[in-house]
């Protein structure tokens, strides 16, 4: 048995919102991204990733890729919303699926000033698997992927060297229902 | 060289719009649009009507849609011509009106140059219409117009914009007819076309298990034809379940039926609200939920089963979770429902819920509707009911402005056909009903058309006076003139202490000089003797009338459920002033 709590907690707190990873597929037009976009600024939605490509030249398709927050009452309306915009074939949530992978890519910059860096810096690449693009005397260049968290765990290891100096680009979650 | 196969932009656009059947076009010049009005010029099949303001043509064509059941379309220029249309386009979006707009723009070469006329107008209009295009190639140009108006009517109906430059109204290219284009169906949004079998069975044994039951109806019913009405009349008779309507939902079901409770929300009925508040089983035919209804939601009708039927996936469970709901069109599924009622010969004429409709008739005892009218100024409620007792004979189609005379109008009014009632709900804007009424003229030519209005509504889209005159369009203007924005004047005294800030109308026209100087006719009733005959004189005459009804100026518009408040804490008259607890948390709401 649970003990009572000794203040009471607003039921409005367990109201979660849970990250969500959506895939669209649309008509490749003009506007089709702003409407997309406008849906999700207009409705006060968030989105926190995004990613566009064509996927089909013949059908001329493209799928794009939304991670958003929400409760689940706001990403299934997000969805009927989405689904509502004439050149979207289809949106679905990738949670939803029984099977689904999910990747992302970081390019990253590291500027360094000594060997210590250097190896603790090596270190980290080891272990997560980063490709190296680029090293050169002062800087290495690597190439990283996996799920979004595998990403955010490699920089906050980087974070814990001092006196380096990191630039970085990131694609934004994909992912593929099977 | 040239081709006979081939046409200029501004032909095809033509033999589109022919192809699509369309008689009628609202719409006014500019500079990139000439091409078509130079098409238009030649023809005789396409009726245009020269509006004042590019504003009076959308809601005109708003007007001719709601009243038709057609599409309704409109002509505008680049620019301002198109900025203009805006709020009636998103009025469109909100209220589910099929309209096409055509927009002309800049040519092509000149389009990103900031030149003259030019505006982005596919971003401008982008989150207020159901879809838009910019036409950069006239070889898509049929295709595109046909798509637009298969959009524009189906599912869940809305406005469509195409944009087309100025240089692709003059280029040449092939038509392709209506019958030749095959649309491709993730673009046009049907909803489903099979019945839910499995909804309709539950639907069956909720009714047969409910004790207090109620269909609470809304526009959707409308869009989805005459049949909708006749099937769910149908359905209300054989099951006598009461039924509510939404302010859009009247017509669908006859207003002096016994079974109707009258229109539910804000200013609904006690008898609708109340019952909302208290049913166990929830039928909704095509409304949406919206805030004017729910009144608060955590205390909208707690303990009832809800059924949802909606062509409108993002209308389910967006604001009110419901326990069963169906994508398919309202007179497919209505159809399907009576057709199993009959099959399985389920009778309910032993379910007659005489405990429930005994309840429903001590709520009608309040009469919430009642009015005191004395011997000297016109009670706008008055005004209301007398212009209904006074028209109901003919076939009239009702269209109102926005604000105290829209509520009164759909309180006192009773409509027994859908489609003979055109307002705007959800936008709210002011302005809609005499650009309406000119529409609804143009679709019904022999029938009695009027706009109720109010003096501050009426002003905003006064010019279309001249629009009806030019077309002998005979329109009847019956303004509820009380010299304030009424229903802000209402929300200041209940909500704002009294403080009248910025809500009387100063310096008001004559409006009987006015119609005479626009050669339109105008009369006047300052008193309740005078009533009747103004009345009956506007009917009389044959042309457009400003009938000038000067009502009581404090009137408020009752029953009132106060932003924030839920709908068993209704105000019934001005002697029923709410608590002040709800007072702030209602001010904050819209």
């Amino acid at each position: 048995m649970s003990s009572t709590s000794v203040y009471p907690t607003p039921i409005n707190a367990f109201k979660q919102s849970k990250r969500s990873v959506l895939s669209v597929i649309v008509d490749n037009e003009p506007g089709i991204l702003a409407r997309i976009v406008g849906l999700f600024s207009g409705r006060g939605y968030n989105i926190e990733a995004l990613n566009v490509t064509v996927v089909d030249v013949k059908k001329n398709l493209s799928r794009i890729t939304i991670e958003t927050l929400g409760e689940e009452k706001v990403i299934s309306q997000i969805i009927a919303q989405l689904e509502k915009l004439v050149p979207v074939h289809s949106a679905t949530n990738l949670a939803n699926l029984s099977e689904s992978y999910e990747a992302e890519i970081c390019l990253v910059k590291i500027e360094f000033e000594n060997e210590e860096q250097d190896q603790k810096i090596l270190n980290f690449a080891d272990i997560y698997r980063s490709r190296t693009v680029q090293k050169r005397q002062n800087f290495v260049v690597y190439e990283i992927s996996g799920t979004s968290e595998r990403i955010n765990k490699f920089l906050d290891d980087l974070d814990t060297i001092g006196g380096i100096k990191v630039e970085l680009v990131r694609s934004g979650p994909i992912g593929l229902g099977i | 060289m040239n081709n006979e196969n081939e046409f200029t932009g501004a032909d095809i656009l033509l033999k589109a719009l022919k192809d699509q059947e369309v008689d009628t076009i609202f719409g006014y010049p500019g500079g990139a649009v000439l091409p078509i009005y130079d098409a238009i010029f030649g023809q005789n099949f396409l009726k245009h009507v020269l509006v004042r303001q590019e504003a009076g043509a959308v809601h005109a064509a708003e007007g001719y849609a709601r009243s038709s059941g057609k599409v309704g379309v409109l002509l505008v220029t680049s620019g301002p011509g198109v900025t203009n249309v805006v709020t009636g386009l998103t009025d469109a979006l909100m209220d589910s009106i099929p309209i096409v707009c055509i927009s002309g723009q800049v040519p092509s070469h000149l389009i990103g140059t900031d030149a003259f006329q030019e505006c982005d107008t596919t971003g401008i209009t982008r989150p207020c219409t159901k879809h838009n295009y910019l036409v950069k190639d006239v070889s898509k140009l049929s295709e595109t117009i046909h798509e637009a108006f298969k959009i524009a009517s189906s599912g869940r109906p809305g406005p469509v914009l195409i944009d087309i430059p100025k240089d692709i109204q003059f280029a040449k290219s092939k038509y392709i007819s209506k019958k030749d284009i095959s649309f491709r169906e993730h673009r046009i949004k049907a909803g489903s076309k099979n019945v839910d079998k499995n909804f309709v069975k539950e639907l069956v044994n909720h009714i047969k298990k409910s004790e207090r039951p109620i269909f609470y109806v809304g526009g959707g019913c409308l869009n989805s034809g005459h049949q909708a009405s006749q099937e769910l009349i149908k359905l209300v008779n054989k099951t006598n379940i009461p039924i509510t309507t939404t302010l859009h939902g009247l017509g669908c079901f006859p207003g002096e039926d016994k079974s109707s409770l009258g229109m539910l929300g804000m200013h609904g009925n006690y008898e609708a609200n109340l019952a909302m508040n208290k049913c166990d089983l929830m039928i909704n035919v095509g409304a949406r939920f919206d805030d004017r209804v729910t009144g608060r939601l955590d205390a909208f009708s707690p303990d009832s089963i809800k059924f949802h039927i909606d062509i409108d996936q993002s209308s389910i469970n967006k604001n009110v979770k419901v326990n069963f709901h169906t994508n398919t069109d309202i007179t497919i599924t209505l159809k399907e429902i009576n057709a199993f009622i009959d099959s399985n010969n389920i009778d309910f004429g032993d379910k007659d819920y005489d405990n429930w409709w005994g309840q429903i008739n001590e709520w009608r005892k309040k009469e919430c509707l009642h009015y005191e009218q004395g011997d000297e100024v016109i009670k706008p409620q008055h005004a209301i009911s007398r212009l209904y007792e006074l028209t109901k004979q003919k076939d009239t189609f009702v269209t109102t402005e926005v604000g105290q005379h829209q509520m009164w109008a759909a309180q006192y009014y009773k409509f027994s056909k859908p489609n003979r009632w055109i307002t705007s709900g959800g936008l709210g804007t002011m302005g809609f009903g005499m650009p309406a009424a000119v529409g609804a003229q143009m679709a019904n030519p022999d029938s009695l058309v009027i706009d109720i209005a109010g003096e501050a509504s009426f002003l905003m889209n006064i010019q279309e006076i001249a629009t009806a005159v030019q077309y002998k369009l005979p329109i009847k203007i019956f303004i509820l003139n009380n010299e304030y924005m009424g229903m802000v004047r209402q929300w200041q005294e209940l909500l704002h202490g009294s403080r009248y800030s910025e809500s009387y109308v100063d310096a008001l026209p004559d409006f009987k000089k006015l119609a005479e100087s626009f050669n339109a006719v105008g009369v006047r009733a300052k008193n309740i003797s005078e009533l009747d005959d103004t009345i009956n004189e506007m009917i009389s005459i044959d042309r457009p009338v400003i009938a000038d009804i000067w009502v009581d100026k404090k009137e408020n518009c009752f029953p009132m459920i106060p932003s924030g408040a839920a709908h068993h804490e209704m105000l019934l008259s001005k002697y029923d002033k709410e608590n002040p607890e709800n007072q702030e948390k209602g001010k904050v709401l819209v």
